[in-house]
């Protein structure tokens, strides 16, 4: 028996040692949930004999926590608001666009924005926007007009998903409310507070994260607030839904592929981001998650073909009212935080 | 009446347990399903199964699960078990003292032990992964295991390991030969105690895991965002190991009462 | 003996740096705030203070609310399971038992994702309601959820100390009583429960620590809008990353647990020498 036991013991221990003890090549890659074909990294793995590790994050915000507690990533790939944050704070290095040889298929449209206004930190990955997406067999035309203020109408009372993030959510109220999105109006936010608490108390909503993508699918509620992306793809999966940008504007975003300072591998990391938007590739990660290419080739063929009548799949471009998210600065993001905590302990 | 009474018993033992296993049952039953739906069943399939096999992440995070388990709980027996002899020895301040440390992990809630953890390691600047978890779970099993080992040592003759030592054996010797087989049960009973501790543990291991080290919880975690028969195919292999491990460990004590039963009346 | 002696030493060596101090850094986290360094330290009760605004008490007392329900109905359904159990023969005991405990060995986190499929819109129980012409009930993201999964979790800590005890009990107790004229329900409150509360109270510590600190439950099976404390802590660390505020909690729910069981045990040896 003690025998069979210290063996067991020494063999778990020479594994876990060999395990440890292989010497490939590998970079750390931080990536949002459900935001990838997983299969292009085990590709991008066997193409350069590499090791990807691979690790995912709800939200830009715990992303965000994460990598201030001294965790350290190879690539991250943000949003917008949040590159601008890590770029100010000096957590990224400028990216070495002759190493990105598909660097110029890029959309150009969705280059130089403010966030990073020379292109050099962030390669675009996926863009969108962020919009209701609604039962059109419950939802009448109308309701659906007015806008953000459907998330107050009773009439939809248990019958919506909201996004359990904090940014959106205030964006939805800011937006409704008609203020800008980037306020840092206190007075600003503390009635976008209100409007979210009195949201949830009218309405019961439910605050989830990717769950929201196979639960509109199977059609459990009416409403949900989704990404572009996935209603793109919630949308070629259930022929109910449809997608909605409310008139009083909503957030533009684009996310972005950052190589960090203290990258290990810089040349594997540009490779890593060159492989994303190699067209073939990036159509391949566009069709499995349906959100929309930053490659201006992929772009179309996508919207020809996979998610032809798709209106979400092109985000709307251009409206007056729509918004990039900004920076905020330390204290505006402490009280926001705050807030968000606690319109969800209601 | 008394069949009324009777019938009525095990109606109610019948639904607390389907209400215990309702859900495995459920898990497991469309593990086999042959298309993605976890509330109707389409056809038989093991198309899950082999998903599972050649999803390198789920294999890795089933290979750091076991792994931890076995490292933790073969660590955490061994000094479990020589402080509790040595808990016995020591003078009574001495004991209370270590005995209430003691317990602060077992009191605690998980995530307080686990924040406590996670903080320790971001001031040590230790870089979470493998390690940290496994330091982790060494830390949480090892006042089980003194907990279950300490009654066993203090209902022990204390002059049996003397009398060992001066017939002549080492200290050494007097402790594994005589002292360790004498409280053999609790140090199994710890064993299992640990074990599960360990492989169970969700929270603590997701505050103080990192570096894309993943063990079965946290990886589930990760995937209950989504509609996933690979989990149901995890979990089915999950519970068929346990099932049978708990029946072989309760029914190799049966079997050998039995034999030793037989044994007596042969001779 | 003196040999045996120094065996505790690598663990009072292991347990001041993995238990003690882990406490005291939390500690300092809690009386501080962020941006401070080591050098001019500036201690503070204000993450304290803070939990004394509505929301966050709110928060608490929902924690509590539901903690004791839980511990309410895990004890009414625990007992009345384990009182059964241990009416049956010895060997059926021991089966019974094996069977309450498998589910315990079963990581908790496959346990409560079972039951997504089973209480969801779609789920198999409207499903089954569909089929029976009757219309469906919503169940997920409610607290029904919450508590159906946290009492499927943490039943068996209840039964298995109840039954421990109550199957160490002399059945000549309860015969006596029955010979001084004591009635059935004078039999049971009067001396087979009075007898088995170490039992119960073993039992209610375990599912109240349990369930006043869990945090995956209530995610899985309630949503994001479900904060109870152990979502409070969570979102401190991981989203917010107010740690400083996180630890304040952490010891408060800490000492609230370690009061509550002291407590309890209060009760008990009170029991013990009322006797």
């Amino acid at each position: 028996m003690k025998k069979v036991i210290s063996l067991i013991i020494c063999g778990v221990l020479i594994l876990g040692l060999v395990g440890c003890g292989e010497e490939k090549p590998s970079i750390k890659v931080y990536n949002a949930g459900e935001y990838i074909d997983t299969s292009l990294i085990s590709d991008f793995e066997r193409e350069n004999d590499c090791r990807v590790i691979y690790e995912t994050f709800d939200s830009n915000e715990s992303m965000y926590t994460k990598v201030m507690s001294g965790e350290k990533y190879d690539v991250i790939i943000p949003s917008d608001y949040m590159i601008e944050r890590l770029i100010k704070e000096g957590f990224l290095q400028e990216i070495d666009k002759t190493q990105i040889s598909n660097y110029e298929k890029l959309i150009p449209g969705i280059l130089s924005k403010d966030f990073d206004p020379e292109n050099k930190y962030a390669v675009p990955y996926f863009w969108g926007s962020v919009g209701i997406l609604y039962d059109k067999t419950v939802v009448s035309e109308e309701d659906i007009n007015a806008g953000w203020e459907i998330l107050k109408n009773p009439k939809y009372k248990d019958d919506i998903y909201m996004y359990d993030s904090e940014r959106d959510s205030f964006m939805i109220a800011l937006k409704a409310l008609g203020y800008s999105l980037n306020t840092d109006d206190k007075s600003e936010l503390d009635k976008a507070y209100e409007w979210l608490v009195e949201q949830n108390e009218i309405m019961n909503p439910v605050y989830v994260g990717d769950e929201v993508i196979d639960n509109m699918i199977s059609g459990n509620k009416s409403i949900a607030i989704v990404y572009s992306g996935d209603a793109a793809y919630i949308m070629s999966e259930n022929e109910n839904l449809e997608y909605f940008e409310p008139e009083e504007g909503t957030n533009i975003w684009v996310d972005g592929m950052v190589v960090t300072k203290d990258c290990a591998d810089v040349e594997l990391s540009h490779k890593f981001i060159d492989f994303m938007l190699d067209a073939e590739n990036a159509f391949k990660n566009s069709e499995a998650v349906g959100y929309t290419s930053s490659v201006q080739e992929v772009f179309e063929e996508v919207r020809d073909t996979i998610y032809n009548d798709n209106s979400a799949y092109v985000p709307r471009q251009g409206g007056a009212k729509d918004e990039y998210f900004r920076y905020q600065d330390a204290e505006t993001k402490k009280y926001c935080a705050e807030l968000w905590t606690k319109v969800k302990s209601q | 009446m008394k069949k009324l009474a009777k019938l009525s018993k095990g109606l109610y033992v019948a639904l607390c347990f389907a209400f215990f296993y309702i859900p495995i049952f459920v898990t497991m039953l469309f593990s086999f399903n042959s298309s993605k739906s976890l509330t109707k069943f389409t056809g038989f399939s093991l198309k899950w199964y082999i998903e599972l096999i050649e999803n390198s992440e789920i294999m890795s995070a089933v290979w750091v699960s076991v792994s931890v388990a076995v490292l933790a709980t073969a660590i955490s027996t061994v000094l479990g078990t020589i402080t509790a002899i040595g808990l016995s020895k020591n003078r009574k301040l001495i004991r209370e003292w270590i005995t209430n440390i003691n317990n602060i992990p077992i009191m605690n809630p998980e995530i307080v032990t686990a924040i406590g953890l996670m903080l320790l390691f971001s001031a040590m600047k230790i870089e979470k992964g493998y390690l940290t978890m496994l330091l982790a779970h060494i830390s949480f099993c090892t006042p089980y295991v003194i907990t279950s080992v300490y009654p066993k040592v203090r209902s022990l003759d204390p002059s049996i390991a003397n009398a060992a030592m001066d017939l002549g054996a080492t200290p050494w010797q007097a402790l594994t030969k005589v002292v360790v087989p004498m409280i053999k049960p609790g140090i199994i009973a710890g064993v299992l105690l640990a074990f599960t501790m360990s492989f169970d543990d969700f929270v603590i291991s997701y505050f103080v895991s990192g570096n894309g080290v993943m063990n079965i919880s946290i990886i589930v975690y990760n995937m209950t965002k989504r509609t996933n028969p690979t989990i149901n195919a995890l979990s089915t292999i999950v519970i068929l190991v346990i099932f049978i491990a708990v029946l072989v460990v309760n029914i190799i004590p049966l079997l050998k009462r039995k034999r030793a039963v037989a044994n007596e009346k042969s001779n | 003996m003196k040999y045996f002696k120094n065996l505790v030493k690598p663990y009072v060596l292991w347990s001041s740096v993995m238990i003690i101090i882990p406490l005291f850094v939390m500690l300092l986290y809690a009386v501080t705030n962020s941006g401070n360094s080591l050098v001019n330290i500036q201690f503070t009760f204000e993450n304290f203070k803070r939990f004394a605004e509505p929301v966050y008490l709110n928060v608490f007392v929902k924690s509590l609310k539901l903690g004791i329900i839980t511990v309410a109905i895990c004890l009414v359904v625990g007992y009345t399971l384990a009182y059964i159990i241990a009416q049956f023969k010895e060997r059926t005991q021991t089966v019974l038992i094996l069977l309450v405990t498998i589910p315990m060995w079963i990581n908790m986190l496959l346990r409560t994702y079972a039951w997504i499929s089973i209480l969801s819109d779609n789920g198999i129980i409207n499903t089954f309601l569909e089929k029976l012409g009757l219309s469906p009930i919503s169940m997920m993201y409610t607290d029904f959820a919450v508590m159906i999964g946290q009492i499927c979790d943490f039943l068996p800590y209840m039964i298995i100390p109840i039954h421990t005890s109550l199957s160490k009990m002399d059945k000549s107790y309860t015969e006596a009583a029955y010979d001084l004229g004591a009635n059935p329900v004078q039999t049971f409150f009067k001396v087979t429960f009075k007898l088995s509360i170490p039992g119960v109270l073993n039992g209610v510590i375990m599912v109240f620590l349990l369930s006043i600190s869990t945090f995956v439950i209530p995610k899985l099976l309630g949503g994001g809008q479900y904060v109870l404390m152990g979502n409070l802590i969570e979102n401190q660390f991981i989203s917010v990353g107010d740690w400083n505020f996180g630890s304040a909690i952490s010891i408060l729910l800490a000492s609230i647990i370690l009061l509550a069981i002291r407590w309890m045990k209060k009760i008990d040896t009170g029991e013990n020498s009322q006797k």
